[in-house]
């Protein structure tokens, strides 16, 4: 409604402006988004900073002191949070690495025309369609020491681990997590690497099939550099979400036992809300939050690099 | 092109195996949830769906409060929706149509607050809500996690917007529509397909989301099924066919939306992703 009544303050006639729209116009269009974005993440991401400068407690948020650097200090000489980093790297990097490579395998099986491929891919995107909670849940009970079906199914070729207690096994949790994790997001990283595929134009592989190329060769000459920004965004997008995923490891483990799947999120939530220590888990947070953005700056300065190169070639 | 028969064969046989690796969690949830109590500790453990038990399922609803659960969680998710997708979409316009000062700042933001985790904001929102009187509210989770998921939303019609020829906007200019008419009468139209797409991707946002529900709400009858069903872990008074009857009714849908958009969402996902 406001632009309708701007623009008949606009002049009418022979205005070139009068099919682009007024100055304002744009910034009309983006305002309520833009505000409504601030009030709920620009504001609460500035509190964080302050928080993570003070000696907040969780039984009194708003009754604090500012303490310089205390908390980065503090955080830096426990272990634990140490720990916390190596977990997270593992974990981010396994990651990125498994969606994206099983991702990019499923794709370039299914980028194919055979009877029953759409229901295929129908069943493969199913569990990157379910909640997380519910696949804490199933994943819970199937890793059951005693009763899962896992170990059950493993029982019968004699496979049983030692013990047999998956996510409470200081060995075990870990790869079990990352096992759950990359079954639920190996079918977004599937879907749409395999939406690039399909958009490598026909006709450059058939001409270089007429020339001879190998399929091993055509992969690198024709399809790779088609899909290659896709599979760039896509791991940059595994790369940030896996930094922020919360609930699939608070569920299945609570980043237990003894820290082995306690990554910089899940130690932040428990700083913050077991230990009870605002100051220190907000500390947590930012250190995350300045991984994520360095790979993310990281990510499009070689983008941009490559987009660049691709020009000049 | 011609393909190899062998290799096509294995190819299949190959996706076959990860099809079977992807739905066997959910055909595995819905054994346990028909597996009568008598049998399930047995030393083997039951296949199959046994359909005599299916008088499970509405046991698990008169015996816990999981239908108040849903109807909230239904709650949340369309007002996430209704709100992300209005938000979204003049945003998405004004970015895929107009040039002006700042919008690459617009964009970059937007894709930045990928990185935040909820983690992360949830003490800060957690005062804010407190003081706005917001926790213990359903509509303050729909306020949050709106703000949350309308990013993508708006990367995703952005995309999609893109593909709309500007031609369709400039003749409907000429013939005197007004910005806003174009947007509502000729665009929204066009990309409705999208429009579908992420209102399903905001809707399973809020009806997914943990971390504030867990947070924001204590009393019991605020929870939504996600806090529901994640209090059902580690604990042993529920019978397990029980909590697995009521995680496929909260799984059900969302599996059942994205089958049946899937084309939209993963080619808008796909478009917003090239474009970057």
């Amino acid at each position: 409604m406001t632009s309708s009544t701007t623009r008949q303050r606009a002049p009418r006639r022979r205005d070139p402006r009068r099919i682009h729209g007024l100055r304002s116009m744009p910034y009309l269009f983006i305002a309520p988004a833009a505000l409504y974005l601030f009030i709920f993440q620009g504001i609460p991401l500035i509190q964080e900073f302050r928080l993570a400068f003070s000696n907040a407690k969780l039984f009194r948020p708003n009754d604090f002191d500012f303490i310089g650097f205390d908390n980065f200090v503090a955080i830096s000489q426990d272990d634990g949070f140490w720990q916390a980093v190596s977990v997270t790297v593992v974990y981010v990097v396994c990651c990125v690495v498994g969606t994206v490579l099983i991702g990019l395998g499923v794709a370039l099986l299914m980028n194919r025309k055979f009877k029953g491929r759409s229901v295929l891919r129908s069943l493969i995107i199913i569990p990157w369609a379910a909640p997380p909670v519910a696949i804490a849940l199933i994943a819970v009970w199937m890793l059951d020491a005693r009763y899962g079906i896992v170990n059950r199914a493993l029982a019968v070729g004699g496979l049983a681990p030692e013990g047999g207690n998956w996510l409470n096994s200081t060995t075990l949790a870990l790869p079990a997590v990352l096992i759950v994790t990359i079954w639920q997001l190996f079918p977004f990283t599937s879907v749409v690497t395999l939406a690039a595929l399909q958009s490598v134009p026909e006709e450059l592989n058939e001409a270089a099939m007429l020339d001879g190329a190998n399929a091993r060769q055509r992969f690198s000459a024709v399809t790779w550099p088609t899909i290659r920004p896709t599979v760039a965004l896509v791991a940059i997008l595994m790369t940030i979400w896996s930094l922020r995923r919360f609930e699939l490891i608070w569920l299945m483990t609570q980043g237990g036992p003894v820290g082995t799947t306690n990554t910089l999120v899940i130690d932040l939530y428990r700083e913050s809300f077991i230990i009870r220590d605002l100051g220190q888990g907000a500390a947590i947070g930012i250190v995350g939050l300045l991984v994520s953005l360095t790979i993310t700056v990281i990510y499009f300065i070689l983008s941009n690099r490559a987009a660049r190169s691709e020009v000049t070639r | 092109m011609k393909q190899s028969r062998l290799g096509l064969t294995i190819a299949i046989i190959v996706l076959l195996v990860i099809a079977g690796l992807a739905v066997f969690p959910f055909y595995w949830m819905f054994v346990t949830a028909t597996t009568p109590t008598s049998n399930f500790y047995d030393e083997n453990a039951q296949l199959f769906p046994n359909l005599a038990n299916l008088g499970n399922f509405f046991g698990a609803f008169t015996d816990t409060p999981m239908l108040t659960w849903l109807g909230n969680s239904a709650i949340v998710a369309t007002g996430t929706m209704v709100l992300a997708v209005a938000f979204g979409v003049p945003t998405a316009y004004a970015l895929s149509r107009f040039s002006f000062r700042g919008k690459a700042i617009v964009g970059l933001s937007l894709f930045l607050t990928q990185m935040l985790p909820e983690a992360v904001l949830v003490v800060p929102l957690f005062s804010i809500f407190a003081a706005l009187g917001l926790i213990n509210s359903l509509f303050g989770l729909i306020l949050v996690n709106a703000a949350f998921v309308m990013p993508v939303v708006t990367l995703v019609l952005m995309g999609a917007i893109d593909g709309v020829p500007t031609e369709i906007d400039e003749a409907a200019r000429v013939d005197g529509a007004t910005r806003v008419g174009v947007l509502t009468r000729m665009v929204i139209p066009i990309i409705a397909p999208s429009l579908a797409a992420v209102a399903v991707i905001a809707f399973f946002h809020g009806w997914n989301e943990y971390i504030f529900a867990l947070t924001f709400t204590t009393q019991d009858s605020l929870h939504t099924a996600s806090v529901g069903l994640a209090g059902f872990i580690g604990e042993l008074t529920t019978p397990t066919q029980q909590v697995m009857s009521v995680a496929i009714v909260y799984t059900l849908p969302a599996v059942a939306l994205y089958l049946l958009l899937q084309r939209f969402i993963v080619s808008g996902i796909a478009a917003g992703s090239v474009k970057g």
